[in-house]
């Protein structure tokens, strides 16, 4: 089974660190959007069940109730599989009852808030508009619509913060109750502002100690760590966000999105007339043997579980260490493995990309 | 036809305008037309142009009224004073250029006597007449000082052409004529490249005789024979000629495939008819070395090759294979020069296209055993063990620093920093000095020059020669990396120095090595005992911290960037260290 990723690149305003596509919200182009949208899908859709439907952005709440009601209509074309998971992003100003009334209609069983902090300094570096006053009031709402599965952002390591701050801004995270936290160390990425205002990033150390204390914390608070950035409770991980980590296929709709299907990882357009006029793809390429099973071990070792090596070897009819240089990373406990499991050590997995260096031939 | 032939050299401080005068030479003879012109013509080689110097003579046959003349341009610069003694033996006179706003300089003075021994007729030149700092007046005084009359100076501005004709026939009236000698063939080789499709080709000047196409010769020195396929002149594009005669400057084409048949500085003789050798050059002795590696080692071969290459028309450079713990298999190469070594890395770059490390750059000290025996070392990683060592002696240079009396104090403070023990000073006019120190040449060849230029302006010229070794209290500085030493950092300095030094080299490569997946203490040593180390902490991160499906393109190229930057770095051990740490031991001074 596939998932549905469907990309909204309206914003009410921009943050300073989004490298995603993006544009200030206007609500013809919005309706106009939706159509483009829906021929997408018709074009590309090949009529298959889907487990995970994902609508992000952007910012898809900043959409109008009556363009929300038409995406939720578009959305209907898809089968779904009857244990599905239905993702939709929100900014905390939009929680209202009568958002809620609508994502509740349309099965929308999972809610991801992008709360990034409770700090008003960290919010203004961040140029997100809420109020942190808001927050507890607006997830308490959600909780009130009955929706129990509900992921928050919080974002660390800025160069606004200190450990003081830090632990602070944590500690009210944890307070929400929610199911899901998703934390983020900052990255300064190009074509951002906070890029072009040549903003650095903090010394590593101290963003090194800021992840141990959250995974401290979480994990005493009952949260398991299963990827680099995510923590659930028992039953709450992201089934759709696994698909990326468990190398599965995807359909990407909507402007800039990315997508993987029949072997072929494609990406979307960026530029809203020419998807407007009906041109969806910029760029694809079919994913060589070579290149998937790298990918399987980029992404896999994001889990803390790891990767299961008999399934690899069904998958790709080869064993893992046959593929990659891994026994001079066991030996150096940069990796372990532990029933058919082949994975990174939480303590290395903040420095991953050096692991996979070593492991990719 | 030997009558009008005129051979002669332009000789010059760097950067008094040398290759532009002869620009606008070649320009006034008519050689090249105006939409063939570009500046520094003479200079074919891409470094050359970039950096407005001379490195390699260049020589071009010149038509003026009814004379043929052959203009052998020189390089400026200190280091490749070999070349200019070359130029000046196969010329009867030379054109000296002073800029008009300078006035004489140390190598202005160095290429002067070079030209002196060589008996050749000098023409004084006041260059850039055009500057509106231009001090013509204080010049021809200057001029005047080392023995010219002011009735010899020509005034001329490379850029306006002014003057240039006035040069012209100055060459024609006062330089003679080539001396007409025997009948039989005898031709010197002063240069010498490769050409991928000829093979080698000689530069050569025809002293007697003539030669042609066809002829059988033999190269004296070597004993090797050929037949000359292809005569040519330079005008400056290869001209083809069926014979050259006595006074004529030419290349020689034979199909010579090995480069070591061919001798800068051998005479060419007809075979059957060979005569007495002409004299041929002193050559240069190398001063620096320096350890060159491939980055990445199947290059190995190719950097063999490339500096083989490179040999073949710079006789100076010298190399031999040298293996380092840290660095692989490579070449222990000798220099001329600082600016010498420079090159050559770049020329290996560029036109080789290989990726090499260089090593700090080192002299040739001499160690007194004990006993008795004695060793000469030109990399510190063959200094003996610091028991058997009976002392150790280093070359030293005496200077001629030529530089505007207010910046004496700031010249003295580095001489006397850099181990420097004052000689004397002679003042050239009220505003300039000659400053002579004696100094150890390792000093030197580390950053000498460019503290002498920051430090004074860059007023200061400079000039030396090496007066002989001194005994010195030098030790070998050692640097571990995680616990064991890299040959590759090693170097030799004063004893009153090393720790300074030391801790400077640690902090520097604690700066330039990335932290590595555990703790990397780097330490400095002289013998057993440590004396300066820091700490690379372990790296504490180094991860994508977001990665959703459309991160996926970008993870994988951020990944590859990393594995392309780790494979640029050398592993010795098991850590990483980047290419700059090597040079990091150069840049040790504030």
């Amino acid at each position: 089974m596939r998932s549905v990723y469907i990309h909204i690149p309206f914003c009410r305003s921009i943050c300073s660190y989004c490298d995603f596509c993006k544009m200030i919200y206007n609500d013809l182009w919005a309706n106009d959007y939706l159509d483009a949208l829906l021929k997408e899908i018709e074009k590309y859709y090949e009529g298959d069940l889907i487990k995970t439907i994902y609508i992000g952005g952007g910012t898809p709440s900043s959409l109008s109730l009556p363009l929300l009601n038409k995406l939720f209509e578009i959305i209907k074309i898809f089968k779904l599989s009857p244990l599905n998971e239905i993702t939709f992003e929100l900014n905390v100003d939009d929680i209202n009852e009568d958002i809620l009334k609508i994502l509740k209609e349309n099965n929308v069983n999972r809610i991801s808030v992008g709360i990034q902090s409770f700090n008003n300094k960290k919010l203004k570096f961040l140029n997100r508009k809420h109020n942190s006053k808001d927050i507890f009031k607006k997830i308490k709402l959600l909780k009130s619509y009955g929706f129990d599965n509900i992921n928050v952002d919080f974002m660390y390591a800025l160069p606004v913060e200190d450990m003081y701050i830090f632990k602070k801004d944590l500690k009210k995270f944890i307070k929400l109750g929610v199911e899901h936290i998703s934390t983020y160390s900052l990255i300064i990425e190009d074509n951002t502002a906070l890029k072009i205002n040549n903003v650095k990033p903090i010394d590593e150390t101290l963003d090194y100690l800021m992840y141990k204390y959250i995974i401290k914390k979480l994990r005493k608070k009952g949260y398991n760590h299963y990827e680099v950035s995510n923590f659930a409770k028992v039953g709450h991980q992201s089934s759709h966000n696994l698909v990326y980590w468990n190398n599965e296929e995807y359909y990407g709709f909507g402007l800039g999105s990315h997508g993987y299907i029949n072997d072929v990882r494609y990406e979307n357009v960026k530029n809203l007339v020419k998807y407007l006029d009906g041109e969806y793809r910029k760029e694809e390429y079919i994913v060589s043997l070579k290149e998937d099973m790298e990918n399987e071990v980029i992404f896999g070792l994001r889990k803390l579980e790891g990767i299961n090596i008999r399934k690899f070897f069904e998958k790709y009819d080869k064993n893992i260490q046959d593929v990659f240089n891994i026994e001079k990373a066991l030996k150096n406990k940069y990796l372990i493995l532990e029933n058919e499991y082949l994975k990174i050590p939480e303590g290395k997995i903040y420095v991953m990309n050096e692991i996979l260096n070593m492991i990719i031939k | 036809m030997q009558e009008r032939i005129r051979n002669f050299s332009i000789i010059a401080h760097i950067d008094h305008g040398k290759s532009t005068l002869a620009d606008r030479i070649l320009e006034k003879c008519g050689s090249v037309s105006e939409r063939e012109m570009k500046d520094q013509l003479l200079d074919s080689m891409d470094i050359e142009r970039e950096r407005g110097i001379t490195i390699k003579l260049n020589a071009v046959e010149l038509k003026y009224k009814d004379y043929i003349l052959h203009l052998i341009d020189t390089p400026g610069h200190v280091d490749f004073s070999y070349e200019v003694s070359r130029s000046l033996a196969s010329c009867e006179g030379a054109i000296l250029v002073v800029d008009a706003s300078q006035g004489i300089e140390a190598q202005t003075l160095a290429n002067f006597y070079l030209a002196l021994e060589n008996n050749l007729e000098i023409i004084p030149v006041i260059n850039k007449i055009d500057l509106p700092n231009a001090d013509i007046e204080k010049v021809s005084k200057e001029l005047c000082e080392i023995g010219f009359n002011k009735e010899e100076i020509i005034c001329c501005s490379g850029k306006t052409g002014e003057g240039i004709e006035s040069l012209l026939d100055a060459v024609v009236e006062r330089i003679s004529p080539p001396k007409k000698g025997s009948d039989n063939l005898r031709a010197l080789i002063f240069d010498s490249y490769f050409d991928s499709y000829r093979g080698v080709i000689a530069l050569i000047r025809v002293v007697d005789g003539s030669i042609k196409v066809g002829d059988k010769v033999k190269m004296l020195s070597t004993g090797s024979v050929y037949e000359v396929l292809e005569l040519g002149k330079n005008t400056p594009k290869d001209k083809k000629v069926s014979s050259l005669v006595s006074g004529e400057v030419g290349y020689l084409s034979a199909s010579i495939k090995s480069i070591s048949d061919i001798n800068v500085g051998d005479t060419v003789c007809l075979l059957g008819k060979e005569e007495e050798a002409l004299p041929g050059y002193k050559p240069m002795k190398p001063m620096v070395y320096c350890g060159i590696y491939p980055i990445e080692s199947n290059k190995y071969e190719a950097l063999k090759e490339a500096l083989l290459k490179l040999k073949l028309n710079d006789s100076s450079l010298i190399f031999e294979p040298e293996t380092s713990v840290a660095l692989g298999f490579g070449f222990r190469c000798g220099f001329l020069g600082l600016l010498h070594m420079e090159i050559i890395e770049e020329r290996i770059e560029r036109e080789f296209n290989i990726e090499i490390i260089a090593t700090s750059p080192s002299v040739i000290y001499e160690v007194l055993l004990s006993d008795e025996s004695s060793v000469l070392i030109d990399s510190p990683s063959k200094m003996p063990e610091a028991t058997k060592i009976k002392k150790v002696l280093e070359p030293f240079v005496k200077t001629s620093i030529f530089v505007p009396s207010e910046y004496i104090g700031a010249v003295m403070e580095i001489c006397q920093d850099k181990r420097g023990i004052y000689l004397s000073m002679e003042y050239l006019d009220s505003g300039r000095v000659n400053i002579h120190y004696e100094l150890p040449l390792s000093e030197i060849v580390y950053d000498f020059f460019d503290k002498l230029k920051s430090n004074t302006s860059g007023y200061a010229s400079m000039d030396y020669e090496i007066i002989g070794y001194k005994e010195s209290n030098l030790v070998k500085l050692d640097i571990l990396i995680n616990g064991s030493v890299v040959d590759a950092l090693s170097v030799i300095v004063h004893k009153d120095f090393a720790y300074k030094r030391g801790k400077k080299v640690v902090e520097n490569l604690k700066k330039i090595i990335p932290r590595q997946m555990f703790v990397v203490p780097i330490q400095a040593a002289i013998g057993t005992k440590i004396i300066s180390r820091e700490d690379i902490p372990a790296m504490r991160k180094n991860v994508l911290a977001k990665c959703y499906g459309g991160d996926i393109s970008r993870k994988r190229k951020l990944l590859e960037k990393q594995k392309e930057g780790k494979k640029r770095m050398k592993q010795v051990g098991n850590v990483s260290i980047p290419q700059e740490a090597f040079l990091s031991v150069l840049s040790v001074d504030e």
